[in-house]
């Protein structure tokens, strides 16, 4: 069995203490480490911290600022609507390069209280991945001598029910790099959509900084806690991937796991009619 | 020109993807995917930062409309689009639009003020209702409520979203039992260097205006005449002193279509040209949604009937804007055109939002006229083709207008709220 990746799990506070300073950012983006976790405890079962920022305005900032460093943006339908989460995730897909993914939760420890249950992540998820696929890339084709910009009837409802009914399609196109990684914290309820566990019998191990990681298992998250600095985080991430741990290659986050692209969607409903040459006014 | 008023205008792009025109795509400066290419982004971010621009806007709806001949209907989530924009610039200050009919405050609220503090405060929220069953049915929705349903929602909305933004900064809880949103919690999200987002206003119905002379910090207008423009100015300006505000609180923006080229003849041709790389059916199209009436159904050589004209049957269900409607209307009154040659002339002075083709210097003297009659602070441009008609508006227009004293050489401010405060003040006439 091959060496483990590292993955890091970051929480609030750390997340405004890295995206303040250059160096850190610097540093965090030069780690061979397969994706960092933006705001690990707003899922994972624990208390809000005292400071946090939105996960995916995170995200857009580190896919401005860095070329390699990889992240899943967190999220839980407790406030937030699929689609709208969708649209974040699949504009991140392209404005990282195909660097980002998304870890689904049940409930956000940050929110104002609301419905919030295993039933609605899963369908959340399985919303996000359907919409991320309802536009294929290659309907692209911005063909000049027809006028055609986009073979638009290759676009495809979803028609998706269950907790969040949706008509689709999403606003954007499937990244060049594929369907955005999604990932599920803890194995319980883990719905089909879902690439990566993480946590309780997943791929991916958690393990707090300053213990000994867990054996045998594809990835070792390294969860940061209140009294370490983003500086402790980096500086023991940079010691395990010098050891034990496998260093990961720059590039898109689903080649990096080595994670095969999820199979296409059953076809869907033809968002609009076979587009025509055009003739002017 | 009365009341020559001293300070500068605001600038603003209208980034509409990549430019209003659906041949924008065509432009042999662009890839066929730029308009999801960060590359792209970034550009557009820094050009109009070279030329010490105020804003840069992004429009929105969550719906795809079809974009088999016009990027326009593709859209990025703006939030990231920008945070990302923001990471490769310093000053530009940077407006997302986002539905209160379909969002959640919370949610908002928590995102619009990261964005914001990690932007180094140059975050703006440009508020929306959204139109149309398409985007409600990603919703689980049959249609949009009705539009001053929406708007309600819209004020109570704003309100959550406020009292979120000040519960970040004294660390208390919101207890909101309302009508529509019953909240309790506050947000743990830094303040930025701002404070919070500026909060922007579209839309001309009365309610959208009344939401605008209470929170607004500025308004993207729709108009196409002077007059009308004048006349909505001193409106939202005594609407913002009837809710104890400063009228310099409160800025005008309206939108302003572009077509430039180095001489008047040779914008016409590069106008004219771009109009007929795209789609006719796009004229139409746009004239019936924004009309309320079906236009293919209009002969094109007759003039346009009384009954297209008079107001929608109920403004309760018409689907386009009440601002855009009105400046059109009021347009095809004046002068009386046929269908096609409304069609043709709106090709160069715009449709809804008014339309400028000609030089930078001319488009200088429009600004100019425009700003010292007291009817904008600002204009929203919006580029045929963004790809090069921002740049020209970076390096030809700015240097105009600073030349004449409207506008700064350098950024003396760098929030997005320092920006708008640092421009011209209200004229007395206003």
């Amino acid at each position: 069995m091959p060496a483990p990746y590292l993955a890091l799990g970051l929480t609030g506070p750390h997340l405004v203490e890295l995206t303040s300073s250059a160096a850190l950012l610097a540093r965090w983006d030069a780690l061979p480490a397969a994706f960092t976790v933006l705001g690990v405890e707003r899922v994972d079962g624990s208390p809000p911290a005292a400071r946090t920022l939105d996960s995916s305005a995170v995200g857009a900032a580190l896919a401005g600022q860095t070329t390699r460093g990889r992240f899943l943006i967190v999220a839980s339908p407790q406030r937030d609507h699929p689609y709208n989460l969708a649209r974040r995730v699949a504009s991140l897909g392209h404005l990282s390069r195909g660097r980002s993914g998304l870890l689904v939760g049940v409930r956000d420890a940050y929110a104002a209280p609301d419905r919030a249950t295993a039933a609605r992540a899963r369908d959340a998820a399985r919303a996000v991945r359907a919409l991320e696929q309802s536009w294929p890339h290659e309907s692209i084709i911005g063909d000049r001598e027809t006028g055609i910009l986009v073979r638009s009837n290759e676009i495809v409802h979803v028609d998706i029910g269950g907790e969040f009914p949706i008509a689709g399609p999403l606003t954007v196109p499937e990244p060049p790099t594929g369907a955005s990684v999604i990932a599920w914290s803890g194995s319980a309820d883990a719905p089909d959509a879902v690439d990566l566990v993480i946590g309780e019998g997943g791929a991916v191990a958690v393990a707090v900084l300053g213990e000994r990681p867990p054996r045998g298992t594809a990835g070792v998250l390294l969860r940061a806690e209140a009294e370490h600095s983003v500086d402790d985080v980096l500086t023991a991430a940079e010691r395990l991937l010098a050891g034990d741990f496998r260093p990961l290659a720059a590039g898109p986050l689903r080649a990096a796991l080595g994670l095969a692209a999820p199979p296409p969607r059953a076809n869907g409903r033809a968002a609009f009619p076979v587009p025509q040459p055009h003739p002017s006014l | 020109m009365t009341d020559r008023r001293t300070g500068h205008v605001i600038l603003g792009i209208n980034a509409l993807v990549l430019g209003y025109l659906p041949a924008a795509w065509q432009s042999p400066l662009l890839g066929k995917d730029s308009f999801v290419d960060p590359a792209y982004w970034e550009t557009i971010g820094r050009t109009a930062e070279r030329g010490t621009l105020d804003v840069v806007f992004l429009a929105d709806a969550p719906v795809l409309g079809d974009p088999a001949h016009d990027a326009n209907p593709i859209r990025l989530e703006p939030t990231v689009t920008w945070g990302h924009v923001a990471a490769a610039t310093q000053r530009i200050g940077l407006v997302a639009t986002a539905s209160t009919t379909f969002n959640d405050p919370f949610e908002l609220a928590e995102r619009l003020l990261s964005w914001d503090h990690l932007s180094g405060g140059r975050a703006g929220w440009n508020i929306v209702t959204t139109r149309g069953a398409d985007a409600a049915r990603n919703f689980g929705l049959p249609d949009v409520p009705l539009r001053d349903d929406r708007y309600d929602r819209a004020a109570e909305f704003v309100d959550v979203v406020r009292a979120l933004w000040d519960s970040a900064a004294t660390g208390a809880d919101i207890r909101h039992h309302g009508d529509l949103f019953q909240l309790e919690g506050r947000l743990r999200v830094p303040p930025s260097r701002q404070g919070r987002p500026v909060l922007l206003q579209a839309g001309g119905s009365p309610k959208g205006r009344e939401l605008a002379g209470r929170v607004a910090e500025g308004v993207f207008a729709a108009e196409l005449t002077k007059d009308k423009a004048i006349e909505h100015y001193r409106l939202v300006k005594r609407l913002a002193r009837g809710n104890g505000r400063s009228p310099d609180d409160v800025k005008i923006l309206p939108g302003l279509l572009l077509s430039l080229g180095s001489t008047e003849e040779e914008a016409r041709r590069r106008n004219d040209e771009l109009h007929d790389a795209g789609p006719a059916a796009y004229s139409v199209q746009w004239l019936s949604q924004s009309i309320g009436y079906d236009a293919s159904k209009l002969e094109l050589d007759e003039p346009f009937p009384e009954e297209v004209l008079a107001a929608p049957a109920d403004p309760q269900t018409f689907q386009g804007s009440m601002g855009f409607r009105e400046s059109i209307v009021a347009q095809i009154r004046r002068t009386n055109p046929t269908v096609r040659e409304y069609l043709r002339q709106t090709r160069s002075t715009g449709s809804g939002h008014a339309g400028f083709v000609g030089t930078p210097e001319q488009l200088a003297d429009h600004i100019e006229d425009w700003f010292h009659s007291g009817a904008i602070d600002g204009f929203n441009l919006q580029p045929d083709v963004l790809a090069d008609g921002l740049a020209v508006i970076a390096d030809e227009l700015v240097p105009i207008l600073r030349r004449r004293g409207l506008y700064r050489h350098e950024y003396q401010t760098d929030t997005l709220r320092g920006h708008f405060r640092a421009a011209a003040a209200t004229p007395d006439s206003a």
